[in-house]
């Protein structure tokens, strides 16, 4: 019983997929949320960068690339702090099993590798609840590249263009996802992240999310 | 280490002032501004939340009440941050006085007043680059009541009625504002505000800042 103890005191769960972008982490968010569901629970999902306040403003900003590393640190802390306290606490609270996709382990990863000292980045959430699970599906960075570039092509910001690595974009790309990846990996152990190779089939993963989860809801924590 | 605790060493000077509304405060710098360009200096004006980046979207979210102190306390430092980066670095690396009406420590007072951590604002905000001069207005929250309130009822968030301090406004904003004077006092010390009673005459003042300026830029080696 032990083992499945909250780390936090509210009456929900707190579950966060990380990943770097076209890692699979929607997807698998999708299928955790229904399988949950079927059993009766109540899930709510939030993402990254959705407060009502804050995320337009961060997708403008970059529209008109007008962030620098801290404006970029500094917005993103405010966006999850307008949702951790408006939406996913209240969620907690009243019993609900809250999915995350992305956490604050993605600004730790982002903001370092613009530079920022992950001292002061760690301080920016040290008030954010520790999640009882966190899945980090990995990815080599040579498939990511592809599929990203497949699916949603390269973007300014998350080539890291802004931090000026390379003005060939697609090198830009390569550099920033391998940096973000280096501190995911830095980030495994000291945040106990279940590490999931993401370039296994779609099934078996949620396999492997879906029994975690279930290790816990069987423990009876949720009764 | 905090960058507020450090001497810059860029070529210009950097002044602030601060102090609770009605303290007088804009007034003086407005004052120091017209004489400074008069008297041909370089000179560049920034006030607290006014960036492009930011700035609507906090008045905005106070219009409606939606801000959590956190929220709040963060959308500041962003506003800070840009204009930080945008203005007041690029000035002072270009050697302008630049006048910045409130400053880091507004947030240390007032996000403090509100509940939130005073270590943890402090190093949200560890890359302001320190003032040459912060002057602090002190009055009393009664008088700055009184001048801010003469033809209106204060502000929500001014009112610190997000705290539910109580649900008369005027009370309210008597309690809060008791609490961010509290926390400018205990910056006097911490950061070496030189604190000006905001009750004498407007012309005593002035003389006071000038003559505060005067020995700040003649250590640069600039008389004026």
């Amino acid at each position: 019983m032990e083992k499945f103890k909250k780390k936090h005191n509210y009456d929900g769960l707190l579950i966060v997929i990380e990943g770097t972008d076209g890692s699979g982490k929607s997807t698998q968010l999708e299928l955790l949320k229904r399988s949950i569901e079927d059993q009766s629970y109540g899930v709510m999902v939030s993402e990254w960068k959705t407060s009502r306040l804050i995320a337009k403003v961060i997708d403008d900003a970059k529209d008109r690339n007008l962030l620098n590393a801290t404006t970029y640190s500094l917005l993103y802390a405010a966006d999850f702090a307008d949702r951790l306290e408006n939406t996913i606490i209240p969620a907690l609270k009243s019993g609900f099993i809250v999915l995350l996709d992305r956490y604050y382990y993605t600004a730790l990863a982002r903001d370092v590798v613009r530079g920022q000292d992950i001292e002061w980045v760690k301080n920016l959430y040290e008030y954010a609840p520790e999640p009882d699970l966190i899945f980090y599906l990995d990815m080599p960075v040579d498939v990511l590249l592809k599929r990203i570039i497949g699916t949603t092509g390269l973007d300014f910001y998350e080539s890291g263009r802004d931090v000026g690595f390379s003005t060939d974009f697609y090198k830009s790309f390569e550099i920033y996802q391998k940096k973000c990846l280096e501190e995911y990996n830095n980030m495994k152990n000291t945040y106990n992240f279940i590490s999931i190779d993401g370039t296994k089939p779609i099934a078996e993963i949620h396999i492997i999310m879906q029994s975690e989860v279930q290790k816990i809801l069987d423990s009876g924590v949720m009764y | 280490m905090s960058k507020l605790k450090e001497k810059h060493n860029l070529k210009g000077t950097l002044i602030c002032v601060e102090g609770i509304d009605g303290s007088g405060k804009s007034t003086q710098l407005a004052l120091l501004r017209d004489w400074l360009k008069s008297i041909g200096q370089d000179v560049i004006f920034t006030e607290w939340n006014s960036s492009e980046l930011i700035s609507k979207t906090t008045k905005l979210a106070k219009k409606k009440n939606m801000l959590s102190p956190r929220t709040f306390s963060l959308l500041h430092a962003v506003d800070f941050a840009d204009r930080l980066k945008q203005v007041i670095d690029p000035a002072l690396k270009a050697g302008f006085i630049v006048l910045a009406d409130r400053y880091a420590y507004t947030a240390f007072a007032r996000d403090v007043a509100r509940g939130v951590d005073s270590q943890w604002v402090r190093k949200v905000y560890d890359f302001a680059i320190k003032p040459d001069l912060a002057v602090y207005f002190d009055i009393n929250p009664k008088t700055s009541m009184e001048r801010i309130c003469s033809n209106r009822a204060p502000k929500f968030y001014e009112a610190g009625m997000d705290l539910k301090l109580s649900n008369d406004p005027y009370e309210s904003y008597m309690i809060f504002q008791s609490r961010v004077i509290k926390e400018y006092q205990k910056m006097v010390d911490e950061f070496g505000l030189v604190k000006i009673d905001a009750t004498e005459s407007i012309h005593k003042k002035q003389t006071k800042i000038r003559e505060l300026l005067r020995e700040v830029l003649k250590a640069k080696g600039v008389e004026i």
